[in-house]
C-alpha cells in the first residue's frame, strides 16, 4: 500500500474510533482525537520504520508495538502524558471499527468460508481447550517447581 | 488514493460504529457481549452479495483499510506496556514458561485435528493462536487475508468471538471441579490473549474457590499480561513457523504414506 495513502487512511480510521470512543464511553471528542492522534503518530513511525531496507523484513505491527512500548516506557521522556493521553481512548472502542471493517469485507469471503465450514468447529473447540489445558498444566508445574503451591 | 475515496466503505462504517456503541455493552446470564461484536454482524449482513449493498470491490478496499485498523490497535495494546516494563522484568519463571502452553496446546492439540479433517494451509492459520486482533494482524501481514492462511484465521476468529467465551466458561469451571489443578495454575491458563475469553473462564474458577479469589484474579492478570506483552513476539518467532513447518511435515509424510501404499499395489 501506498505511503500516503495509508497515513491518509490511519487518521480517517482515527477520526471514526474517535466518533465511537465518544458515543459509547462517553470522554468528550477533543480529548478522544487527542489520544488517537497519539496512536496514529506511533502507527505512522511503526510503519515508516518497516518501510527502511532491511528492517522491511519484519512485519509492521512488530515495529508499531516496539514504538508504542518505547514511548510509554520510563526510558522515553514524554511518556507520562503518552500514556495519560491515550488513556482516554478504550480499546474496545478501537475494536468496534476494526471489526465494522472486518464485516463489510465479510461478503466476499462467504464462499470460501462456507467450504471448511463444519470443520473450523471441532477446530476451534481444541484450540481453544489447547490453549488454556497446556497453560495451566505448565504453570502447575512451575509453580509447584518455584514453591508457589 | 482509490482506498480512501471508496466514501460508501467509510460512511457505512462510521454509521455501524456509532449504532453498535449506542447499543453499549450487554450482560446475558454470565455472558457479556461488546459492540465489537454487533460491528462484525451488522457489517457482515451490509456485505452480504444478495443484498448488493457493497460490490466485490468494495468489500476488497474494507479488506484493505481493517490491516490499517489493526495498526492502531496494535499502538493502543503496545501502550499499555511501557508502564508495565519493571513488573515484566520481575516476572518469574512460571509466568513466562506457561506462555510455552498458550503456543503449544493450540498448536498440537488443533494442528493434528485439523489436518485430520482434511483442512489444507488454513489449518495453519486456523491452529497457530487463538486467533485475536494481533493474530489476524501477524498473518495478514505474512501471508495476507486473502490467502489459505488468512482464511483460516479469519474463520477462527469467528468462531472465537461467537462461541469462544462460552466454551472457555464450560471447559474451566469441568478442569476446576476435577480438582486436579491448583486455582494459581488454572488462573494464569486463563489468561489468555482474548479478553472475554479470559473473564469467561475466570468466573467459574473464583466462583469454586471464593476464599482465593483475589490471588485468582493476579494470577491471571499477570499472566494475561504476559501474554500480550510475549504473545506478539512468540507469534510472530516461534508459533507461526512451528506451525507452517509442522503442516509441511505431515503433509510429507502422508504423501510419503500414500505413494507407499500405491507402490505396494
Amino acid at each position: 500500500m501506498k505511503i500516503l495513502e495509508t497515513i491518509f487512511l490511519l487518521i480517517l480510521v482515527a477520526i471514526i474510533m474517535a466518533a465511537g470512543n465518544t458515543i459509547g464511553y462517553n470522554i468528550n471528542f477533543i480529548s478522544s482525537l487527542q489520544a488517537l492522534a497519539i496512536l496514529v503518530v506511533i502507527s505512522i513511525v511503526g510503519f515508516l520504520i518497516s518501510k527502511l531496507p532491511i528492517l522491511k523484513k519484519l512485519p509492521v505491527i512488530l515495529w508499531v508495538s516496539v514504538v508504542a512500548a518505547f514511548v510509554s516506557s520510563p526510558i522515553f521522556p514524554g511518556h507520562e502524558i503518552v500514556v495519560q493521553v491515550t488513556d482516554q481512548v478504550s480499546l474496545l472502542a478501537i475494536c468496534t471499527p476494526v471489526l465494522a471493517y472486518a464485516g463489510l469485507a465479510i461478503g466476499k469471503d462467504l464462499a470460501l468460508f462456507k467450504r471448511i465450514s463444519w470443520r473450523i468447529i471441532p477446530v476451534s473447540l481444541a484450540v481453544f481447550s489447547g490453549t488454556f489445558i497446556f497453560a495451566a498444566l505448565i504453570a502447575q508445574l512451575t509453580l509447584h517447581w518455584e514453591g508457589i503451591i | 488514493m482509490e482506498i480512501l475515496r471508496d466514501y460508501r466503505v467509510h460512511l457505512l462504517a462510521l454509521l455501524v460504529v456509532a449504532v453498535c456503541e449506542l447499543i453499549g455493552r450487554q450482560t446475558i446470564w454470565i455472558i457479556t457481549i461488546y459492540p465489537m461484536l454487533y460491528a462484525m454482524i451488522i457489517g457482515g449482513m451490509i456485505s452480504l452479495p444478495k443484498l448488493k449493498i457493497l460490490k466485490e470491490k468494495n468489500m476488497h478496499n474494507a479488506s484493505a483499510v481493517m490491516i490499517v485498523t489493526l495498526m492502531l490497535l496494535i499502538a493502543k495494546l503496545g501502550v499499555a506496556v511501557g508502564p508495565k516494563i519493571n513488573e515484566i522484568l520481575n516476572a518469574k519463571m512460571a509466568l513466562i514458561f506457561q506462555e510455552l502452553g498458550h503456543f503449544a496446546g493450540t498448536i498440537l492439540l488443533g494442528l493434528p485435528l485439523a489436518m485430520m479433517l482434511g483442512m489444507g494451509r488454513e489449518a495453519v492459520g486456523a491452529t497457530y493462536s487463538v486467533a485475536r486482533e494481533p493474530n489476524i494482524a501477524i498473518v495478514a501481514d505474512k501471508y495476507g487475508l486473502d490467502s489459505p492462511e488468512g482464511r483460516g484465521v479469519m474463520a477462527m476468529y469467528v468462531c472465537g468471538t461467537l462461541y469462544g467465551a462460552i466454551w472457555m466458561s464450560i471447559l474451566a469451571s469441568i478442569i476446576a471441579r476435577l480438582d486436579i489443578i491448583h486455582p494459581y495454575a488454572l488462573a494464569m491458563g486463563a489468561g489468555v490473549g482474548s479478553g472475554s475469553m479470559m473473564a469467561a473462564s475466570l468466573a467459574p474458577i473464583s466462583d469454586l474457590y471464593p476464599n482465593m479469589a483475589g490471588e485468582i484474579k493476579a494470577y491471571a492478570t499477570a499472566a494475561n499480561l504476559m501474554s500480550s506483552v510475549l504473545g506478539i513476539y512468540i507469534y510472530i518467532l516461534f508459533s507461526l513457523p512451528f506451525a507452517s513447518f509442522l503442516y509441511n511435515t505431515f503433509s510429507r509424510l502422508r504423501s510419503k504414506k500414500s505413494s507407499q501404499k500405491a507402490g505396494d499395489k
